[in-house]
């Protein structure tokens, strides 16, 4: 088990600036929009995010053990874009709405709904199904090892790694103030924009 | 100038702030084209750029003979690189087919360290670029600042012209206000996207320029859809000027303008408004052409970080509330009218036109030779 944690954490290691790329898009434009002067404030959505993702690498090892211990070597291939189409609406949804203003009937503030404070576990789900190239490679591994808890250490091995590179992401949110959430906002929407004509260009 | 200063005297004066900006834009001019072309196209842009000193210090005004010099520049910028691209008979230099573009380097900047770092890994460090054009970049803002969007930008000069050539606009942009920062939006999501993807995502989607072919997809749909934002982003630059008077590619597609916004502070040069002059009458507001001007009805207007300083709002300030300025503070004043460019004014236009002057020598002189070519054969 050490050495399948160590196998993972060296995939995790060197190829977390593909990680970082995939991610940074997504969690950079959320914590303008979102975060505040307050560095625990966003190191709590940080988390979430991180937890977030943690889930869906999780979920996904579970998968694909399963899949491999069934002898299915692939993924559906509509599964990157919907990912990405998901990610993307999530994206534009959260900006629009943020966008509309303070006084607008806003399903996601948090006074109405409690939910909105686990947005950026949602948004850090939806990354985490993002089959980037690294996660990948760590797929395919697992299909072969088909084996359950075998895929549970090497994932964590590759998410504890891959970690590393998105949490310097936390180092300008200090001095985050009303008009980078502004700036934020906008970065928000054309990145969520982004990401879902990336996911639907696969179905049209 | 001061009024009371006799014509000749400021004559004179106007002659010797000519001669200062000459001196520099030749010599550079020359040492640029030198290798390619005759020294005589080099000599004809210094001159050009004398003339619009003269007339800036003879007048007093900054912003009109600043807008003609850009706009000339802008120009001859389009005639010698992209009419260059569509027809032979203008005979291309070496800056043809290596096309360097500050709008492009601000948002692909982390996929371009990235890049460089992994130069320096291959042991290819004596190709390592930052050197160079980062220290280029660095005596450029140290010198121009923001003042290099109203000076020597080459898109900013189409879309400056543009907006002073209408009287009388036909849209507003008051509704545009909540879309201010979106150059800075812009910024912060390509320097993302293109650092994921490893390429120049601005120059693939939003570049203005791009209708000669280059970068374009193969792909039918992608390539309807590139089209499509390239044309939203002519039509800013082209058709959005002419309809509202204001430079609405640079107020809102820009991303330079974002970047420049915030390294701009370096530099030392400010607009700075007399609260004690100030009637609050808005004209500053109205003048702006890249919307910069923050003003609320009774209050003192706020100029924002996308100042860059083209002087537009100073000549149009019927109280002459607004100067420049160094951190805020004036130089102590000299009598007389040679005296007069002993001021911050005239440190400022002189720092911004020389060094434009020579940027633009990358392409001036040689747009000069491409129509004496086409029209003398």
């Amino acid at each position: 088990m050490p050495a399948l944690f160590s196998e993972g954490f060296l995939l995790g290691l060197s190829t977390g600036f593909y990680c970082l790329a995939a991610c940074l898009p997504l969690l950079a434009p959320y914590l303008l929009a979102e975060g505040k002067m307050a560095w625990d404030f966003n190191f709590g959505i940080f988390l979430q995010f991180t937890g977030g993702r943690f889930a869906a690498y999780l979920i996904f090892a579970v998968l694909a053990s399963v899949l491999g211990e069934a002898g299915r070597y692939a993924l559906p291939a509509w599964a990157l874009p919907a990912a990405m189409a998901a990610c993307g609406f999530l994206m534009v949804f959260l900006a629009v709405f943020r966008l509309a203003g303070r006084d607008s009937p806003c399903l996601l503030k948090s006074d109405l709904n409690p939910w909105f404070h686990r947005i950026p576990l949602l948004l850090g789900f939806v990354t985490g199904i993002n089959v980037c190239p690294p996660f990948a490679a760590g797929l395919i591994r697992l299909l072969q090892l088909a084996d359950v808890p075998k895929g549970l250490v090497y994932f964590i091995g590759f998410f504890s790694a891959t970690t590393l590179f998105t949490a310097p992401v936390m180092l300008g949110t200090p001095w985050l103030g009303r008009r980078a959430s502004e700036i934020g906002r906008l970065t928000l929407l054309l990145a969520g924009l982004w990401y879902l004509a990336l996911g639907l260009k696969f179905f049209f | 100038m001061e009024p009371a200063v006799s014509r000749g005297k400021k004559a004179a004066a106007a002659g010797l702030f000519f001669a200062l900006v000459f001196i520099p834009a030749f010599i550079f001019s020359g040492l640029i084209v030198g290798r390619e072309i005759s020294r005589l196209y080099a000599m004809v842009w210094a001159i050009f750029s004398g003339a619009a000193a003269f007339a800036i210090a003879y007048t007093g005004k900054v912003s009109f003979y600043r807008r003609l010099f850009f706009s000339v520049s802008a120009l001859a910028f389009l005639v010698h690189f992209k009419l260059g691209l569509l027809d032979k008979v203008l005979a291309p230099t070496c800056f043809v087919s290596t096309p360097y573009c500050h709008i492009a380097m601000a948002p692909y900047f982390l996929g371009y360290l990235y890049q460089q770092y992994l130069a320096l890994m291959s042991s290819g460090w004596r190709l390592w670029g930052p050197l160079t054009l980062g220290a280029a970049w660095l005596f450029v803002t140290l010198a121009l600042g923001r003042g290099w969007c109203s000076w020597a930008c080459f898109y900013g000069g189409i879309d400056d012209g543009l907006s002073g050539a209408v009287r009388r606009p036909l849209v507003g942009t008051g509704r545009l206000r909540f879309l201010r920062d979106l150059p800075a939006a812009l910024l912060i999501f390509f320097l993302l996207v293109s650092l994921a993807n490893m390429a120049p995502e601005y120059c693939l989607w939003l570049c203005p320029f791009k209708f000669t072919g280059a970068f374009l997809s193969r792909g039918g749909g992608e390539r309807a859809a590139q089209y499509g934002l390239m044309g939203l982003s002519l039509a800013a630059l082209v058709a959005g000027p002419l309809l509202t008077g204001k430079r609405t590619f640079c107020s809102y597609l820009c991303p330079f303008a974002a970047w420049q916004a915030l390294w701009g502070r370096l530099n030392p040069f400010r607009l700075t408004g007399d609260a004690a002059k100030c009637s609050a009458c808005g004209t500053c507001e109205r003048a702006c052409p890249m919307n910069a001007v923050s003003f609320a009805p009774g209050a003192r207007p706020e100029i924002l970080a996308y100042c860059n300083l083209c002087g537009q709002c100073l000549d149009a300030c019927p109280s002459a509330a607004l100067r420049y300025t160094v951190f805020g503070l004036e130089l102590p004043s000299f009598g007389g009218a040679a005296g007069a460019l002993v001021s911050v004014k005239y440190f400022y236009v002189f720092s911004a036109l020389t060094l434009s002057s020579a940027f633009s020598s990358l392409w001036a002189p040689a747009a000069l030779r491409d129509m004496v070519k086409l029209i003398f054969g």
